[in-house]
C-alpha cells in the first residue's frame, strides 16, 4: 500500500474502510479508482477527483489509457534554450521598421541586462509564405515554408526573465527547482507503446545540457522511473553497452545466475510484485541494449535523408544537430512517447555561441543558431509528415521567453522579454496553418488572448489525452499538477 | 457544507451588548444604508449558507480578518487600506466583486467608503473577535495513552501492545521471529546503513543460539555506539532538507564548505543531541558555539540575486523565493506541515494563514544564502587551533613591523598590506596596471582591529578619475559592504600613460595601517571548482596619505614591500612563514563557510497573492498563532533574538507537531512506512495516523521518558525502544492469512520487506570489496569537474580509488546525474523529501551491470575472496556470498555458481534480488 499514490480523501476512504484491506500499486489502484468516482474529492484544489494511472509493477512504461481519447499518441518537443526573437522569427511587426532607432515613450529604462537602447527593425526581411501567406522572417527560412503547417501562438508570457528559471517554467511548470518534467508527467500517465525504448528521451545538444540542466527532462518527486532518458545521435545512454573488458558469454553466464538466483529468492516471497518488478527490468533493459544502438546507427538512412536534414553540409554543430534530428524521427516511428530535441545548450559549450541568447550582436549570434537549427527542423517535420506520423504526433516548439523590440545600451544585442514570446504546434490535433493571440504593435507585451505557459502546457496535455487538473501526484501535502493551480486548455488551436 | 473533514475557520463571539454609541447626524447609518447593500451584493456567497473564500459579511470581526486572501476586508478609519473597497471599486482587475452582475454605484462605494471612514459602525457586533480554531488531529496536545498490553506479560512492550491490539481487531496473527542472520542484516543495514561482516554475522548466530536477547541487546548497542550510526541517520535527515552543496538555478555553483554543517548532523547523531537542542543549534547555533548548524537554514536551493538581472522586481522575486526555501525547509523538517501553502492565501486545509506565512519570514528575515565564518566556542577545536596560529602570526607580524614596516599579506581571497600607521583624511591610493576591478576597498587603523574606516556608511566618500570611470560601475561600489559582481571598474584611456587611482576621504582624520582589497571576495569565499577563481592576480599600488599641508607622502607600496623582504635579513623567511599561517589558518581554523549569513532585517509585510510588488500589513515574528505562536518580538527585534525565541518554541514540549513529527520519521526508517504515512504532511491533506495512540504514545515518552531512563527527547533511545520491540524483530516472510489481510503489513503482522537506498547498495559493494575507507566527515569526494561560471557540471569520474568513501560523502550537486544513483531515486535535492519514491527501471539495471564502479568492484570482491578462502573454487564462492548477502550458498546455487568467473558470480550477487531489499 502506497498511500503517496493516493488522493487525500481517498488516503481517509482507505483509513475508513480498513487500510489493511487494500494490496500494493496494481489491486489496490483498481480498487480505488472505483471508490473515487463515486465520491468526489472535495480537497483538491480544482474540484476534480485526480486520475491515478494503473501502473503495472512488472512494467512502469507498459502503455495505459489517457483521461478521454487523445488527439495525439506522441509528442516531440523542440526546445530552443536562450530565448528566440520573436520579432526576428515569426512575429511579425511592421512598426518596428516605423520607428526604428527611435525610443517612443514606454519602453522601460532597465530590463533584464542593464539600460535599454531604440526599437530596432527585424534583422532580417519579412515575407508572406505557403498559401496561408504567414510573415516569416528570412533568418529561418526552410521552417518559415513549412508555415501552413504550424499553429503559433504569439501571446505567450511568462514569470521571469532569467533562463533557468525560465526553462524550468516552460518544461516543469514552476520556476523552481525540483519539478517533475512535462515528459516524465506525460509518461507518468501514459506509459509508452514501445517496449524495447524508453519511453521518455531527451536528446541534448551536441554542445551539453541547456541551462537547467537534469530539470528540463528529470522526474522531480515523481519515480525515477518516470525521468527522461539522455542521449543522442552521438552518446549512448551511460552504462548502455556491454563493459569492455567483459564477452557476450560473459554477460550471458552473468544473466543466467542472476535469474536463478532470483528465481530462488522469489520462491521464499511468492507473488511479492516488487520482486518480480525488478526481474522484468532487467528484460527490458536487455531489450534496450540491443534496440537503442540501432535507433542510433544512422548509416541505414538513405542519402536523400542526410541531404535533406543536411548531416554532410554546413557547421559541424549543424550536422551533429541534423545526426539528432534523425534520431529523433527514428524514435518517433518507433513509438516512443515523448521525445525532446535540445538545440542549444548552456554557455559553455563550443563555436562561441551555444543557443540563442543574443544580447549583443544578435545579427550574427542569431545568424549562427539558425543555421544549426533551420534545415535540420524542417526536415525532420517534413520526414514525420511524409510518413504519416504527423497524424498521431504532436510537434512542439519551444523557447523560454522572447527577446525585446528595442536594443540593449550596447546597441547590438536584444534583451530578455518575458512579457511576449512565440512558439508553434503542429501536428495532431492542431489547426493548420493558424495564429492564436498577438502581441502588442512592438512585439513588447502579449495583447490579444493572452497565453500563460500554464494555458500551454494545460494544451499539450489535452492534446495528449490528459485533463491538466486530474493528473497530479501526491508530494509533500499536496496534489501536484504541471500545471500548478492554473491553466486553461486553448480551445481555439484545436483542429 | 459538504466536507466532513476540512478545517474551517470556526468564529468565536464575544458580544457585548453594549449601548448603541451616540452618532454624529451626518454619520452613515450601517443597518439603513450599509447592511442592505452588503446583503444584497455579498450575502449568497458570502454569508451563513457559502462561505466562498472563507469569507462573510455578516460578520464583522470576520470582515476585519479577511478571508482566505488574509487581507483585512475592513480596517476600520481607512477605507484606503481595506479590500472590501478594492474589491468593489473595480482597482484590482484581478478580484472585481460583486464577480456577476452591475457593480456597485459610486454612491454606494462612497457610502461604504464612509461607513469605514467613520470606524465602519457595527451595532451589535463592536467587540466580536474571531479566532482561527481547528478540530484537526495534530493540532491537538499530545495526551499520553494508557497502554494496555494484549498479552499477558507484554506490559513491558508497550509498542507490541499497541500494534497487538490493532492485529487483534484485524484477526491476523503476527509472524515468530526473524532467523538471526536475516536480523542481523536488517538492524545492521537500517542503524549505520551498512550490513554485518561475516565474522559478525557468526559471532551473532552462536551468540543468539545461548540467549537471543541477550546477543540482540549488545548488536544493537554495538551498532548505536557506532560512528557509522550518524552517518545513516544524518542522510534521513539531509533528504528531508534537500541539503546539497551547490545552489541550483543558474550557474549552480558549488558551495564552498557547506560540508562542515554535513559533519555536524553526523556529529549530532552519533553524540545523541537530545532532538530539542538539535532543532535549537539548527536553527539559532550562531549563539551556541556552534555556528555550523546554521547551514540547516540555506540547505535548500536558491537563486542569487545577482542571477536574475537588474530588474528591481526580478530581485525582490528572487529573495522571496529564498526566503520561502527557509520556510519550507523548517516547515518540512520540524513542523511536519506545508507552511508553503500559506504564501499567497490562507492555508486551504490547515489552520495557517497568510499572516503566519509572514510571521515566519520575519523570524528569518535577517537570514541570507551565504556564508560566513561559524561561530565556535572557545573550546571548539578548529577554535583552539586557531588561537595557537593567530599567537604566531601575532609574532610574525611583530618582527615584520620592525624589521621591513610594510608588507603584504595574500589571503587568497583579499590582499592587504600592512604600513606604519599615519593619521591622514585621504589616503590614495594608485595602480600599477591601465585597468582594475575591485568588489570592495577597506582601511584600518590600530585603534580597532576590526573596524572598517573605509566604509559609505561610516561616512567614507571614494573619488576616481572620472576620465577613467565607467558609467555603470562606479567607485560607490568599492566600499558599500558588498562582495561580489558588482565591482568597481576603472580604465585607463588608450595610449595613456595614466593609471587608475581612488582616493579615500574620511570623514575626519584617522589613523590608518592597512589596506585591504579584493576583486571578487564573494566568489572566493562562497564557490569552489570554478575554471575561473576569485581572488588573485591582484595589481601593485602605491599608498600615500594626505599631510596636513594638502600634499601627498608615501606611506607602503608593493614593490618596495618586495624589495624591503628581500634585503631585510630574516625577513623573506618571515613572510614566507606569514604564508604558510595563513594557508594554515585557513585550513584548520574557523573557515568561511556556506551556512548562511545574517544580515539586520527589514520591516516584514505579508504579500497580498504572494507577490513582492504587493507588500500590505506589517507583520511582527512568530510561530503559529493556533498554537500560541506569540513570541513578544517586533519588527525592531534584533535578527537573532527572533531565531532563537522561534525555536524555543518549537522544541516547547506540549508543541503537538515537533515530537509526533520526528518519532513518526524515526519510525519510518525503521519500518518503511510512517504511522503518519505522509511523513511530511500532518495537516488535512495528509494521511492520518494508522496508529494513533501508538504515535501519541511514542510522542510522550520520547519528550518525557519512563519506561527507560534515557535522557528527554533522545533520539537514540528512541530508535532503541523501537528495535527492541518484536515488531521490528519479525520475520519478514509472507504467510497466506496475512497478505490476504493486511498486503502492505500495515499492521506489522510481518517485517515489511522493502528496497535499500542508492546508498546501501554503494557502500555496501565498497564495504565488501574491502576498499571503503571507513574514515568519518570532511571534504566531500568529487566525481565532477571544475568548470566555468555558466556551464553544467559533469561527471569524470564516478568510481576511482578517492570515491571509496561512504556515499553521505559524496559531493552532493543539485540536478546532476551522477551517471549511477539518480536512476535509483537518490535525490536531486530540489524538493523536501520525507521519503524517497521507489522506483524499478531499467536503467537501475543497466547501472548496476554495466558501470565501471560494478565491474571494478566485482573483481576486487572476488580477488579478496581469493585471498581469503585460498584455491578451492567452493570456498571462495562461500565467501563472496557471505561478503554481499551475509550467507553461504546453497547446494543449488553453489552448484550453478562453480562453473562462473567468480568475478561474475559477484555481479551476480550485486544485481539479486536478494541484495537490493532489507530482508
Amino acid at each position: 500500500m502506497n498511500p503517496e499514490n493516493l488522493t487525500p480523501h481517498g488516503r481517509k476512504l482507505l483509513d475508513r474502510r480498513g487500510f489493511m484491506k487494500n494490496t500494493a500499486f496494481s489491486l489496490g489502484g483498481l480498487g480505488l479508482a472505483q471508490l473515487l468516482a463515486a465520491e468526489d474529492d472535495p480537497i483538491s484544489f480544482s474540484g476534480k477527483t485526480p486520475i491515478r494511472p494503473q501502473i503495472d509493477p512488472d512494467n512502469p512504461y507498459r502503455p495505459r489509457n489517457g483521461h478521454f481519447d487523445a488527439a495525439a499518441k506522441q509528442v516531440l518537443v523542440i526546445y530552443c534554450p536562450g530565448a528566440v526573437s520573436h520579432v526576428d522569427t515569426f512575429d511579425y511587426k511592421p512598426d518596428l521598421a516605423k520607428f526604428h532607432g527611435q525610443k517612443p515613450p514606454g519602453i522601460p529604462e532597465v530590463t533584464f541586462e542593464g539600460t535599454t537602447g531604440n526599437i530596432a527593425k527585424p534583422f532580417w526581411d519579412f515575407k508572406p509564405r505557403g498559401e496561408s501567406g504567414k510573415m516569416t522572417s528570412d533568418l529561418l527560412p526552410n521552417l518559415g515554408a513549412l508555415a501552413d503547417n504550424f499553429c503559433f501562438i504569439h501571446s505567450l508570457h511568462t514569470q521571469t526573465s532569467a533562463h533557468p528559471q525560465g526553462e524550468n517554467f516552460m518544461n516543469t511548470g514552476f520556476t523552481m527547482e525540483g519539478f517533475p518534467s512535462f515528459g516524465a508527467w506525460v509518461t507518468y500517465a501514459l506509459g509508452s507503446s514501445c517496449q524495447d525504448l524508453p519511453a521518455f528521451v531527451a536528446i541534448n545538444d551536441p554542445r551539453g545540457l541547456a541551462r537547467s540542466g537534469k530539470n528540463n527532462f528529470g522526474n522531480g518527486f515523481l519515480p525515477a522511473a518516470f525521468q527522461g532518458t539522455d542521449f543522442n545521435a552521438k552518446n549512448p545512454p551511460a552504462n548502455l553497452g556491454r563493459p569492455a573488458s567483459l564477452s557476450a558469454a560473459d554477460d550471458k553466464s552473468t544473466i543466467d545466475l542472476l535469474k536463478r538466483l532470483n528465481g530462488k529468492h522469489l520462491e521464499r516471497y511468492p507473488n511479492d510484485a516488487n520482486l518480480a518488478a525488478r526481474i522484468a527490468s532487467y528484460e527490458l533493459a536487455g531489450q534496450m541494449q540491443l534496440s537503442v544502438p540501432s535507433m542510433m546507427d544512422l548509416t541505414a538512412e538513405p542519402e536523400s535523408i542526410h541531404k535533406e536534414y543536411g548531416t554532410d553540409t554546413g557547421s559541424e554543430l549543424k550536422r551533429e544537430y541534423a545526426k539528432n534530428c534523425i534520431l529523433a524521427r527514428r524514435l518517433i516511428e518507433k513509438g516512443v512517447r515523448v521525445v525532446q530535441l535540445f538545440n542549444g545548450s548552456d554557455p559553455s559549450g563550443g563555436n562561441g555561441i551555444t543557443n540563442w541568447d543574443s544580447h549583443s550582436n544578435i545579427l550574427e549570434t542569431h545568424a549562427m543558431q539558425a543555421e544549426i537549427m533551420d534545415q535540420p527542423t524542417a526536415a525532420l517535420i517534413r520526414d514525420l509528415k511524409r510518413r504519416g506520423l504527423l497524424e498521431d504526433t504532436l510537434i512542439v516548439w519551444a523557447t523560454e521567453f522572447g527577446r525585446m523590440p528595442f536594443l540593449q545600451g550596447n546597441g547590438t544585442g536584444r534583451d530578455h522579454n518575458p512579457d511576449a514570446f512565440t512558439c508553434f504546434l503542429a501536428g495532431a490535433g492542431v489547426k493548420k496553418g493558424f495564429s492564436y493571440g498577438e502581441s502588442d504593435e512592438f512585439g513588447a507585451k502579449a495583447a490579444v488572448d493572452p497565453v500563460e505557459v500554464y494555458d500551454f502546457n494545460a494544451t499539450i496535455l489535452h492534446l495528449m489525452g490528459l485533463d491538466h487538473e486530474r493528473l497530479s501526484y501526491y508530494h509533500n501535502g499536496l496534489e501536484r499538477r504541471l500545471t500548478n493551480v492554473h491553466g486553461h486548455v486553448i480551445k481555439d488551436v484545436l483542429a | 457544507m459538504q466536507t466532513t473533514f476540512l478545517l474551517r475557520l470556526s468564529p468565536v463571539f464575544a458580544v457585548l451588548c453594549a449601548s448603541l454609541p451616540l452618532r454624529q447626524a451626518s454619520a452613515v447609518d450601517f443597518e439603513k444604508e450599509i447592511l442592505p447593500i452588503l446583503t444584497e451584493t455579498c450575502l449568497d456567497c458570502h454569508g451563513p449558507d457559502k462561505q466562498r473564500s472563507e469569507f462573510r459579511v455578516d460578520q464583522r470581526a470576520i470582515m476585519l480578518k479577511g478571508g482566505d486572501s488574509g487581507i483585512a476586508a475592513l480596517v476600520p478609519g481607512d477605507p484606503a487600506g481595506s479590500y472590501l473597497i478594492e474589491v468593489i471599486n473595480g482597482s484590482d482587475p484581478d478580484m472585481i466583486m460583486p464577480p456577476k452582475g452591475d457593480p456597485l454605484t459610486k454612491e454606494q462605494v462612497a457610502l461604504v467608503e464612509k461607513w469605514i471612514a467613520e470606524g465602519a459602525e457595527w451595532p451589535g457586533q463592536m467587540d466580536a473577535e474571531h479566532h482561527l480554531t481547528t478540530d484537526l488531529w495534530s493540532f491537538q496536545p499530545v495526551v499520553r495513552p494508557v497502554v494496555r498490553p494484549e498479552v499477558p506479560g507484554d506490559a513491558a512492550k508497550p509498542v507490541d501492545a499497541f500494534l497487538a491490539a490493532r492485529l487483534k481487531e484485524a484477526g491476523i496473527a503476527p509472524n515468530g521471529p526473524a532467523d538471526p542472520r536475516s536480523l542481523i542484516r536488517r538492524v545492521s543495514v537500517v542503524l549505520t546503513g551498512l550490513p554485518p561482516t561475516p565474522d559478525r554475522v557468526e559471532s551473532f548466530i552462536k551468540e543468539s543460539s545461548v540467549d537471543a536477547d541477550s546477543a540482540y541487546e549488545r548488536l544493537v548497542e554495538e551498532l548505536l555506539a557506532s560512528e557509522h550510526f550518524g552517518e545513516r541517520w544524518a542522510q534521513h535527515w539531509l533528504d528531508v532538507i534537500r541539503w546539497a552543496e551547490t545552489n541550483g538555478s543558474e550557474a549552480n555553483l558549488y558551495r564552498k564548505n557547506a560540508w562542515i554543517y554535513r559533519d555536524y548532523v553526523i556529529r549530532a547523531f552519533n553524540e545523541d543531541v537530545p532532538y530539542d537542542r538539535f532543532v535549537t543549534e539548527q536553527l539559532a547555533g550562531d549563539q551556541l558555539g556552534v555556528g555550523e548548524a546554521t547551514g540547516f537554514l540555506v540547505a535548500g536551493p536558491h537563486v542569487p540575486a545577482a542571477t536574475v538581472g537588474r530588474e528591481p522586481s526580478a530581485i525582490r522575486q528572487a529573495r522571496a523565493d529564498r526566503m520561502d526555501e527557509i520556510i519550507q525547509t523548517v516547515g518540512a523538517s520540524v513542523l511536519g506541515v506545508t507552511v508553503g501553502c500559506a504564501r499567497c492565501h490562507n492555508h486551504k486545509f490547515d489552520p495557517i494563514s497568510i499572516q503566519d506565512y509572514y510571521s515566519l519570514t520575519a523570524i528569518f528575515q535577517g537570514v541570507e544564502f551565504g556564508g560566513r565564518y561559524p561561530e565556535f566556542s572557545e573550546d571548539h577545536p578548529r577554535q583552539q587551533r586557531a588561537r595557537e596560529l593567530r599567537a604566531e602570526m601575532s609574532r610574525v607580524r611583530s618582527a615584520l613591523r620592525e624589521g621591513a614596516g610594510q608588507w603584504e599579506e595574500d589571503w587568497g581571497g583579499f590582499t592587504e598590506m600592512q604600513f606604519p600607521a599615519t593619521r591622514t583624511a585621504v589616503l590614495r591610493i594608485e595602480f600599477d596596471r591601465p585597468a582594475v576591478f575591485i568588489d570592495e576597498l577597506q582601511v584600518y587603523g590600530p585603534a580597532d582591529y576590526n573596524a572598517n574606516l573605509a566604509l559609505a556608511s561610516v561616512g567614507t566618500k571614494l573619488v576616481e578619475d572620472p576620465e577613467m570611470a565607467d558609467a555603470g560601475s562606479l567607485v560607490g561600489r568599492a566600499n558599500d559592504g558588498e562582495f561580489g559582481t558588482m565591482v568597481w571598474k576603472s580604465r585607463a584611456p588608450k595610449d595613456s600613460k595614466e593609471k587608475p587611482w581612488v582616493e579615500v576621504h574620511f570623514a575626519e582624520t584617522q589613523e590608518v595601517n592597512r589596506f585591504r582589497f579584493s576583486n571578487n571576495r564573494e566568489y572566493y569565499f562562497e564557490t569552489d571548482y570554478l575554471e575561473k577563481k576569485g581572488g588573485g592576480g591582484f595589481p601593485g599600488y602605491r599608498i600615500s596619505a594626505q599631510q596636513s599641508d594638502g600634499s601627498f607622502k608615501e606611506v607602503g607600496k608593493t614593490a618596495s614591500a618586495r624589495e624591503l623582504l628581500k634585503q631585510k635579513p630574516g625577513m623573506k623567511q618571515a613572510a614566507v612563514r606569514l604564508h604558510e599561517l595563513i594557508a594554515r589558518i585557513s585550513e584548520e581554523g574557523p573557515r568561511h563557510s556556506f551556512v548562511g549569513r545574517f544580515e539586520k532585517p527589514v520591516v516584514t509585510h505579508v504579500l497580498h497573492r504572494g507577490s513582492p510588488e504587493n507588500p500590505r500589513d506589517e507583520v511582527m515574528p512568530a510561530g503559529f498563532e493556533i498554537l500560541e505562536g506569540d513570541l513578544g518580538l517586533d519588527s525592531a527585534s534584533p535578527e537573532s533574538e527572533r531565531r532563537l525565541r522561534f525555536a524555543k518554541w518549537l522544541v516547547r514540549p506540549e508543541h503537538p507537531l515537533t515530537s509526533r513529527v520526528i518519532v513518526n520519521r524515526i519510525w519510518l526508517h525503521l519500518f518503511g512506512t510512517g504511522i503518519v504515512p505522509t511523513a511530511a504532511d500532518f495537516g488535512a491533506a495528509g494521511a492520518p495516523p494508522t496508529h494513533p495512540e501508538l504515535l501519541d504514545w511514542l510522542a510522550s515518552e520520547f519528550v518525557r521518558p519512563t519506561v527507560t531512563e534515557s535522557a528527554p527527547w533522545s533520539m537514540k533511545s528512541m530508535i532503541r525502544l523501537l528495535v527492541m520491540s518484536d515488531a521490528f524483530r519479525r520475520s519478514s516472510l509472507p504467510s497466506e492469512a496475512g497478505l490476504n489481510a493486511d498486503a502492505g503489513a500495515a499492521l506489522l503482522w510481518r517485517y515489511p520487506p522493502q528496497r535499500v537506498e542508492a546508498e546501501v547498495i554503494r557502500d555496501g559493494i565498497l564495504q565488501a570489496s574491502g576498499k571503503l575507507d571507513p574514515s568519518l566527515g570532511g571534504r566531500s569526494f568529487r566525481i565532477h569537474n571544475e568548470k566555468k561560471t555558466y556551464a553544467q557540471w559533469e561527471v569524470v569520474n564516478n568510481h576511482g580509488p578517492e570515491t571509496w568513501r561512504r556515499m553521505i560523502y559524496q559531493e552532493r550537486m543539485r540536478r546532476v546525474d551522477d551517471r549511477m544513483f539518480t536512476a535509483f531515486d537518490f535525490p536531486d535535492c530540489g524538493q523536501v523529501r520525507a521519503t524517497r519514491p521507489v522506483s524499478t527501471t531499467p536503467l537501475q539495471a543497466l547501472n548496476l551491470m554495466n558501470s565501471d564502479f560494478v565491474v571494478e568492484q566485482s573483481n576486487f570482491i572476488a580477488e579478496r575472496a581469493q585471498k581469503e578462502a585460498g584455491d578451492d573454487k567452493e570456498a571462495q564462492v562461500r565467501r563472496v556470498f557471505q561478503l554481499l548477502l551475509t550467507r553461504g550458498p546453497d547446494a543449488d546455487e553453489l552448484a550453478a555458481c562453480l562453473p562462473v568467473d567468480l568475478s561474475l558470480v559477484c555481479r551476480s550477487l550485486i544485481n539479486s534480488n536478494e541484495y537490493a531489499f532489507l530482508p
